[in-house]
């Protein structure tokens, strides 16, 4: 039975209303899945869209009141408001309707708020006024932060969200980011902090400046930033570009940011890190520690060492760093070219005192050890590990590298981006780093890839780690031609920590069970984390001149 | 004065409330999703707008959706039926930043009655009787022991996080409680990770009675008697009926004035349905509070002769109510069967299809409620009930044999329902004698063979 019009109708006057529009401001539309949604759902989440998960953007004041302790907030430099300087046409009269329509003093906001009770001085950019152009305006307020920040030696954040430089105001706006990144240098040089969060969108001189110029530079997920435009580069070649191309994640990837961070756990985070940047103050803690050249097992033979550095149940540098630090925050990307996963590196907390580490890693499983290239760092993992030890320099933090490597990478990628330099500049720079290095051999120390993290105040070993100038395969095949008398190879190459500390090359075994697993890690863990405490209490109260005289002695005597 | 009115809903009450509005002489404007083109809602309305494809997050749940909708219409009040958006307090106070009438308690109102701690808070505070239990979470079996003794044996303990049965243990008296705690919060801590643990008073085969409310803007509330929906499997309602007989006079007044002043309390206005538990010891209990018209009203409108939807939209347009407690009368005796696309022989699986052949009964003191028509499609993404069959005697006894006679025309094919279940459940014995709780489907689970 089909219905159509069957039913007769009971009215037919069909009353209208004159209003039709649902008033404003209740309901919106995302811009990124269409759905329309309640503002008061996006307010309560984040500004989030509730159907997607994408990003609203955020207004200026409402951002620092998601991030600052509840009134904290005071405001600087509000009365800094640029001229016109290439007289352009109705450039005043837009500015003065912008100021009145948002009630935003200009493209940026700044001021001091405190996060998690600690002070920092706060830049947030506003995409309603001029999409955040930097004029003038906004230049001057940035480097007025920095000054006034440096002046009390503040950590600054700045929440980028910029199309650039400000047309209308030419080579003025073109200077401010000269301006802004000098400012910055000053600030840096007398070791402050400068976090940089780049929100969507973020483009042009601002990216080209000061955004990018974090010591540490944080991305909210799925933000546009890049420096020139997409449309200018689709434009320029003539070609599309692929999906996702200039989003964070492909950032991420290529090494520019350290990380990418939740909205709703920005708080956290970057109060997380301005804790972990605080002054180091270090405080003796006295322990006993056992005898620095013993093994427990003295029968083993080098290639059963070798064997037993190989296990696929040995843990691995990320089990150490679970166990041994709290509150790990890793970074990522060597700021060049990309983020090499075989090298893992961040800030964490030893005790009470904040420390970088940086550790080689292999994978536990194939997908895993195929993203981490079994354990084989590129030289874009010797270059961020270079770029997190110049940061632990910068901020006085004692280093703690974590050696595991069958070798450094040997592909045609590799020796296009240097792997030799990469290496190279390491044992450099190492070698001169103005605070405590210490570097802990716990499986496979493969050559000049464990080497490129390893010249250290003092090189350490596990009882059944291994520590060569090349594989015991690769020795038997350049020695002998026949890789398969490696076993032979390892008896003669003095690789097993026992051979190393009797040739000085390390100072202290770190004794370990037979068959080390997770289930008795704690063995190695607890006398592990005494023996670092007395590391650090020999080498905290060193001057950064003795640091390096001694480092330079330990490998000069060798 | 309300002149046109938006239905947001689908089904027999959507078809139920276009009527209403047709006999007071009001437009009526149906939303109908891509799959309920040919639904009687959308055809029997004076004007139909499509809101979405099928399934209802994106149709019938979608407020931005119905708000353009009633804009769009020019209509000036929403009727939110049941289900779907009837009880969400945000479309409530997006419908008042609209302008628009939402036919029901105000969006506060919703909001605070919906928060079931707030709502035993308001009732304490009112003096109608909660389920007494402890306040605050239970750190240890002697401090539980003390709490139990107060709240009364038998008790039930309650992981907060519970759920599913997991972490709930009965205990009957003192001797039990160490034991059926320690057990609870084990499982609890196995189940959810976490042992907070309540005490409740342990409610026995109780029987589910529901007062109606009706209140209007002036403060005016007033009852219309209870229903009595203790037939229910997993939860869910099978048969209600009105008046209840386990309620004397007596009880019935005095449960009825707890719901007036239940009411009152939480500043209610527009139809509602206070729900308590009812011990065999007379002693009741609130339960919670549904802010909208119900499934099972037409009962209460057979015995009171009033039109609920009716006066719903009379209260909303800012009328007072039609009759004083006074003038409440309750005649003779009604009972409702909801009438499911479902299969009793498969544990009730969904049975969605084409009617292929249609029956209803009629006569004297049968009522149908229902949207489907021979031909129609019963779709699969919306609520199974189909129709739901009334009738109205002069007492129980009648009104059992009339239910009967009336389910034994129904016929529906090209779908499985429950008629033939609902048919056994009113042949026996103890439902009969009037020997119903909640626990009755489960107690007779093997008797009821559907043949």
């Amino acid at each position: 039975m089909q219905l159509n019009n069957r039913f007769k109708k009971s009215n037919k006057s069909f009353i209208k209303r004159a209003k039709v529009e649902i008033p404003e401001g209740i309901i919106k539309k995302c811009n990124k899945c269409g759905a329309a949604v309640l503002v008061d759902e996006v307010k309560a989440n984040f500004n989030i869209c509730p159907e997607c998960q994408g990003y609203f953007r955020i207004h200026a004041y409402r951002r620092i009141k998601m991030l600052a302790d509840p009134d904290t907030f005071v405001e600087w430099d509000q009365e800094v408001s640029g001229g016109n300087p290439l007289c352009y046409k109705g450039y005043e009269e837009k500015k003065v309707a912008l100021r009145e329509k948002t009630s935003l003093p200009e493209g940026i906001v700044t001021g001091e708020i405190k996060i998690q009770n600690q002070k920092v001085a706060i830049g947030v950019m506003d995409g309603r006024f001029l999409m955040a152009s930097m004029g003038y305006a906004v230049g001057e307020k940035i480097t007025r932060l920095f000054e006034k920040a440096s002046e009390e030696n503040m950590p600054v954040i700045i929440f980028s969200c910029s199309g650039g430089a400000r047309m209308q105001e030419g080579n003025v706006s073109l200077m401010q980011m000269a301006k802004t990144a000098a400012a910055i240098k000053r600030h840096s040089d007398k070791g402050n902090l400068y976090i940089s969060v780049l929100t969507d969108p973020t483009t042009g001189g601002v990216t080209a400046s000061f955004a990018m110029l974090g010591d540490i530079i944080l991305a909210e997920p799925g933000a546009l930033i890049g420096f020139a435009g997409p449309r200018v580069i689709e434009q320029t070649i003539g070609q599309k570009l692929p999906k996702g191309f200039q989003r964070s994640e492909f950032l991420l990837e290529h090494g520019f940011i350290d990380g990418i961070v939740k909205r709703e756990e920005l708080r956290e985070t970057l109060g997380k890190i301005i804790r972990l940047h605080r002054k180091n103050t270090y405080q003796e803690e006295l322990v006993v520690t056992e005898e620095k050249g013993v093994v427990s097992n003295e029968v083993a033979s080098s290639w059963d060492r070798v064997l037993i550095s190989r296990m696929k149940d040995r843990p691995i540098g990320t089990d150490y760093i679970a166990q041994i630090f709290e509150d790990f925050l890793e970074f990522h990307g060597d700021r060049y070219f990309g983020d090499d996963a075989a090298i893992l590196g961040g800030v964490a907390s030893f005790g009470e005192t904040p420390v970088t580490v940086i550790a080689q890693i292999k994978g536990k499983d194939t997908k895993d050890n195929i993203k981490r290239n079994f354990g084989m760092p590129s030289p874009e993992g010797y270059r961020k590990a270079l770029r997190l030890m110049k940061q632990a320099e910068k901020f006085k933090r004692p280093i703690i590298c974590l050696v595991d490597t069958p070798g450094a990478f040997c592909g045609l990628e590799a020796e296009e981006r240097g792997q030799g330099e990469a290496i190279a500049r390491n044992l450099l720079e190492m070698s001169t780093l103005k605070v405590p290095i210490l570097s802990i051999v716990i499986g496979e120390g493969g050559s000049g890839g464990a080497l490129a993290i390893a010249v250290a105040n003092e090189v350490w070993m596990l009882e059944n780690a291994i520590y060569s100038i090349l594989s015991p395969e690769g020795f038997a095949s350049i020695l002998w031609k026949d890789s398969q008398r490696a076993q032979e190879a390892a008896e003669v190459m003095g690789l097993s920590a026992k051979d190393l500390y009797e040739l000085s090359i390390i100072e202290r075994i770190v004794k370990e069970p037979s068959h080390l697993t997770q289930e008795n890690f704690h063995k190695v863990i607890e006398p592990l984390k005494k023996n670092i405490r007395d590391f650090l209490n020999r080498y905290m109260k060193l001057s950064e001149e003795e640091l390096c005289a001694k480092r330079y002695e330990k490998f000069r005597k060798i | 004065m309300i002149k046109k009115i938006l239905i947001a809903n689908r089904g027999e009450i959507a078809v139920r409330i276009i009527r209403a509005c047709r006999e007071m002489g009001i437009e009526s404007v149906a939303i109908y999703s891509e799959a309920d083109r040919d639904a009687l809602h959308t055809q029997l309305a004076d004007e139909a707008i499509c809101i979405g494809p099928a399934p209802a997050n994106k149709s019938y749940l979608c407020m931005d959706k119905i708000l353009s909708a009633t804009l769009l219409s020019g209509a000036d009040a929403i009727h939110p039926g049941f289900g779907f958006l009837s009880e969400n307090s945000k479309f409530a106070s997006l419908c008042e930043k609209c302008g628009i009438i939402f036919i029901g308690p105000s969006a506060k109102v919703i909001e605070r009655l919906g928060n079931k701690q707030e709502a035993r808070k308001t009732m304490m505070k009112a003096n109608v009787p909660v389920i007494p239990g402890s306040k605050e979470a239970i750190k240890s079996v002697e401090e539980g022991c003390l709490i139990a003794k107060e709240v009364g044996y038998p008790v039930i303990i309650k992981a907060a996080l519970g759920g599913g049965g997991k972490g709930m243990r009965e205990a009957w008296q003192e001797a039990d409680f160490e034991k059926a705690f320690l057990a609870a919060a084990k499982e609890a801590k196995n189940a959810f990770g976490d042992d907070t643990m309540y005490i409740e008073h342990f409610v026995e085969n109780p029987r589910h009675i529901e007062f109606q409310i009706v209140a209007d803007q002036f403060g005016n509330v007033i009852h219309l008697g209870e229903r009595d929906c203790s037939i229910q499997r997993n939860h869910q309602k099978m048969i209600e009926e009105s008046p209840s007989i386990a309620l004397s006079e007596q009880l019935r007044k005095k449960m009825g004035e707890a719901a007036v002043q239940a009411a009152k309390a939480s500043g209610y206005e527009n139809v509602g349905t206070i729900e308590f538990l009812l011990e065999k010891n007379e002693s009741f209990y609130f339960m919670e509070m549904n802010t909208r018209i119900q499934v099972e009203h037409p009962v209460t409108e057979c015995v009171t002769g009033m039109d609920l939807v009716k006066e719903q939209i009379r209260i909303a347009a800012g009328e007072k109510l039609s009759l004083t407690q006074e003038e409440v009368e309750i005649k003779g005796h009604s009972i409702e069967c909801r009438i499911n696309a479902e299969n009793p022989t498969l544990n009730f699986a969904p049975s969605p299809g084409i009617i292929k052949e249609l029956h209803l009964p009629g006569g004297k003191g049968v009522r149908i409620d229902s949207a489907i028509y021979s031909g129609c499609e019963i779709s699969p993404y919306y609520d199974s009930m189909v129709a739901k069959l009334i009738v109205h005697g002069t007492n129980r006894k009648e009104a059992i044999t009339k239910m009967k006679s009336a389910l034994g025309e129904v016929i529906i094919n090209g779908i499985s329902t429950n008629v033939d279940y609902q048919y056994e459940i009113l042949e026996n014995k103890d439902f009969n004698l009037g020997n119903i709780d909640i626990g009755f489907i489960e107690k007779h689970k093997g008797e009821i063979v559907c043949s």
